[in-house]
């Protein structure tokens, strides 16, 4: 089982590397262009549909800092795929080098069980949730800043900051009452 | 000009939109110059009719001058209504030597036999299609040009699209085509769609085929998807694999527009948690219809994407392989089986 390590490797200068992983394909692409736009950090930007990752690319793979995990929620399936991913993934890897972003929340067709439980899952690795608009450039671009102040973190190029210090402000919470029903 | 000549004419006048009824009129060529200089396209339909309706009766033209025009409008638009397929099977030695000329005497005089009172027109369009249009009467009443049938067929093959079609009139015209193109029989295709085009260019296969091989790209590093260098895509070769795959069992490029997929399925209910669905000795009847704009585009879509498993299916990739979207699942083969004749 090729599990994916945090610190197995050596850092690059001023280099910062973020692994985006979606089941759709569509939101990472549009990330990913406005991600390299970055100019104060080289930022490499690798793309995968879901993990593990192909042990072809293993050699030429650099550290990966910051792993998020792009769930649609009107897809069931989207939602499935990131849970299962997620055991590819070194324990390492949750002191903070892993985000989940959630697209569509929105959408009154949501189940609300489903942000739910990815809220839950999302506290339960002491991951950062975020929310993202991914069909406007706006939405794009905002969802871009964001990622790219945690990824500066991970990867070490923020002084007197790391990344497990940021996940303890950032981590998701649940609610004490998400199990009560609400009244929409 | 009688009744029907004018109820004709207001029908079609009424059916064919504005901006395509300068161009049908001028392929037409009834109208005199003057004629033509004198119909302003800017007016409303209503006038546009009256004005038509003037000329008709000063140029006294005729049934046959009208459904030629008719004629003119559905073969520039073919995808509208719903068009079948149906093959015909078992050819004669000479069927493959069957022309044009031979064809329609044999077709009129067939029909001619089996139907006392028929109007049939025939045309060869550009593309080698044999269109035929037949307003079908009985031994009391005359043809009813309201209502005809049209019948696409290129000589040579085996293929026959027919619309507006009843299930009295089929087997009418079944025999009539069966006799004049010297085969045995005729049976349903078993697909249909809303474009003509579509459904010609599944069943003979003229869109993009994409061959299984072992070097699908031989200049691998020029084919860079990604824009940038910074960009890597982890699963790059097995997205191109699965792309492949649908590519395979669909087709490239553009595919014909079907509408729809169904499946009849009369297969045992299978659960094993619903233990008594599963006890019933008769099989579950169930219809299953795949609905798109586009479905053989949204199908490759799905496999490409690893929705659907690749290797795709045979349910699935029956559709472009044998040419149909009608299909009635037993259980005792694994894949679609042969149908009986649905009512359409």
């Amino acid at each position: 089982m090729s599990m994916l390590k945090p610190f197995s490797k050596l850092p690059g200068l001023n280099t910062a590397n973020i692994l985006l992983v979606e089941s759709e394909e569509q939101f990472q692409q549009s990330l990913a262009d406005a991600l390299v736009e970055e100019t104060a950090v080289t930022v490499n930007v690798r793309l995968a549909k879901s993990l593990p990752l192909p042990m072809e690319n293993e050699e030429s793979r650099p550290r990966i800092d910051l792993v998020v995990f792009i769930i649609n929620l009107t897809s069931e399936l989207s939602f499935q795929s990131a849970e299962d991913s997620l055991k590819y993934l070194d324990p390492g890897y949750f002191l903070g080098k892993v985000c989940f972003m959630v697209t569509n929340a929105r959408n009154a067709s949501v189940p609300p069980e489903r942000l739910d439980a990815i809220r839950k899952l999302a506290a339960s690795l002491h991951c950062p949730m975020l929310f993202a608009e991914d069909q406007t450039p706006d939405g794009v671009i905002s969802a871009t800043e964001r990622l790219l102040t945690i990824l500066k973190v991970a990867a070490g190029l923020v002084p007197m900051a790391t990344a497990l210090y940021l996940s303890n402000l950032t981590r998701c919470t649940v609610p004490p009452d998400i199990d009560q029903p609400s009244f929409d | 000009m009688d009744e029907c000549t004018k109820r004709l004419l207001q029908r079609l006048i009424r059916r064919i939109p504005t901006q395509m009824l300068r161009t049908t009129l001028e392929k037409w060529g009834r109208l005199t110059a003057a004629q033509q200089r004198s119909v302003d396209f800017t007016q409303p339909k209503l006038m546009l009719t009256e004005k038509l309706l003037t000329m008709c009766a000063e140029s006294g033209w005729t049934v046959k001058h009208i459904t030629e025009l008719e004629m003119i409008y559905v073969i520039d638009n073919p995808n509208l209504g719903m068009w079948y397929a149906l093959q015909l099977m078992d050819p004669e030695e000479d069927a493959q030597a069957v022309e044009l000329t031979q064809f329609k005497e044999q077709f009129k005089s067939h029909l001619g036999e089996l139907v006392r009172h028929v109007s049939v027109k025939i045309k060869k369009h550009t593309d080698d299609a044999v269109w035929i249009r037949i307003a079908w009467g009985d031994s009391f009443s005359r043809p009813n040009h309201l209502k005809p049938t049209y019948v696409v067929h290129h000589l040579q093959t085996p293929y026959v699209f027919v619309t507006s079609l009843t299930s009295k009139q089929k087997p009418l015209l079944s025999q009539a085509m069966v006799l004049s193109t010297r085969h045995q029989a005729i049976k349903n295709a078993n697909l249909s769609g809303r474009k003509l085009t579509a459904i010609r260019n599944l069943l003979m296969k003229q869109y993009q085929q994409v061959f299984p091989t072992n070097y699908s790209s031989p200049l691998a590093e020029k084919n860079q998807t990604v824009s940038n260098l910074h960009i890597e895509r982890e699963q790059a070769e097995s997205a191109a694999h699965r792309l492949q795959m649908a590519c395979e069992a669909f087709g490239g490029g553009k595919l014909p527009q079907l509408q729809s997929a169904v499946y009849k399925l009369e297969t045992k209910f299978r659960d094993h948690t619903n233990k008594t669905m599963t006890e019933q000795e008769e099989p579950f009847r169930c219809v299953v219809k795949f609905a798109s704009t586009n479905l053989l585009e949204s199908l490759r879509h799905c496999a490409s994407s690893g929705i659907a498993s690749t290797p795709v299916t045979p349910l699935l990739s029956s559709i472009p392989l044998k040419g149909r979207n009608y299909f009635v699942i037993t259980d005792n083969s694994p894949g679609p089986s042969q149908t009986r004749q649905p009512q359409k």
